[in-house]
């Protein structure tokens, strides 16, 4: 399998019946829509069965030539995330519909990896921010808090609370870095 | 794996968030294109897990906010909290259940435009300083979060915390001094 195919080029590939490259899509879409998955429905099961629904979905769609521009494959992938995100959040149990038919060929994607950090390391960074970043920083990651809510808390316009988050975000990731 | 157009950190951690104005679509049709941001994306991830294993830990030393406290109670965590007067001082300690450790400190902060909190050692020296703390001129306290790891740790202590504001010329101004005299409860005698 030339891995080096485009995704236009993995798109036709499939459509002419090429099952190394339907595994090809598995491989490199699976991660990317679970991460879509987490991101929307903040659960690792919830996410991995909509990278199987959705994948599933973009299968059938690329087996039967309904693509028509084949170089919009993340676009295409992007509604599809959508769509199901909105049928999961529906109740619409396709899961089971989907996972009867085609469970078997179902090509099973690796988990997400996330890194792992050096928590004192972290913990030293965080502490060296300045404390209103430190306090932006806790306050979103830890607080989940809306950037209204920070902003009101610090006094400050929800835009200056923006350059102070980014900036201790680059700070972190900075002081993180240098000490790998 | 490498990206012509790589997206910014932070704004992979404001999508991550799903804050106001992080630019969702053009991320997400990005990151369904692009290995090398969605590795960026989990470095973010692991970030903020990172962060808020170390709130959850309450080893942070900082300001916090009531709705930070209010949080950390409702998910099951005990926070233990004193109340200081200024010029006032008051009897601590910190128990093997306690998972967050807050001083209240009240101050008049009206006209405040800037505030320091400085820790004193029992002889008077300035041990560490978080400038420019975040607070509401209209606020009647301030409430700082000590380290628990290093409180657990620690042997019987009295520590001094003092609130500084500044003039318009840049001159120190003491705005009250607060008292923790921590007596050991746990197993030990206690050292860093």
């Amino acid at each position: 399998m030339n891995l080096e195919l485009n995704d236009a080029e993995l798109v036709l590939q499939i459509g002419s019946g090429d099952h190394v490259a339907e595994a090809e899509l598995f491989r490199r879409m699976a991660p990317r829509v679970r991460l879509y998955g987490l991101r929307h429905l903040r659960d690792e099961s919830a996410a991995e069965d909509l990278t199987q629904m959705v994948l599933i979905t973009t299968l059938e769609a690329l087996r039967a030539r309904r693509l028509r521009e084949p170089e919009k494959l993340a676009g295409f992938v992007l509604g599809t995330c959508r769509m199901t995100v909105l049928d999961l959040r529906r109740g619409i149990q396709r899961k089971e519909r989907i996972l009867e038919r085609f469970g078997a060929d179902l090509v099973k994607p690796a988990p997400i990896s996330i890194p792992n950090l050096d928590q004192d390391q972290l913990a030293r960074c965080v502490q060296n921010l300045r404390e209103r970043e430190r306090t932006v920083i806790v306050m979103t990651f830890y607080d989940e808090q809306t950037g209204a809510d920070v902003a009101s808390f610090l006094r400050v316009s929800e835009s200056n609370l923006r350059v102070i988050r980014h900036r201790a975000i680059h700070e972190l990731r900075k002081c993180m870095e240098g000490a790998a | 794996m490498n990206c012509a157009n790589p997206i910014d950190a932070a704004v992979l951690a404001d999508y991550w968030l799903a804050l106001p104005g992080s630019e969702e679509d053009a991320v997400e049709l990005h990151l369904l294109d692009c290995d090398r941001c969605g590795q960026r994306l989990r470095e973010v991830i692991a970030l903020a897990e990172g962060v808020r294993s170390l709130a959850r830990e309450g080893s942070l030393r900082m300001v916090v906010s009531d709705v930070f406290l209010q949080r950390a109670a409702e998910t099951g965590l005990r926070v233990r909290e004193y109340f200081v007067p200024a010029g006032g001082s008051v009897e601590c300690t910190v128990t093997a259940e306690d998972d967050i450790l807050i001083g209240r400190v009240a101050a008049d902060l009206s006209g405040a435009k800037r505030v320091d909190m400085c820790i004193i050692s029992e002889n008077g020296v300035e041990q560490f300083r978080l400038p420019d703390i975040p607070v509401h001129s209209e606020a009647t306290s301030i409430a700082f979060q000590e380290s628990i790891t290093f409180m657990k740790s620690a042997p019987s202590l009295k520590m001094v915390m003092r609130l500084i504001t500044f003039d318009d010329k840049g001159s120190e101004h003491t705005l009250g001094e607060y008292t923790f005299n921590h007596t050991r409860s746990l197993p030990g005698s206690g050292a860093w």
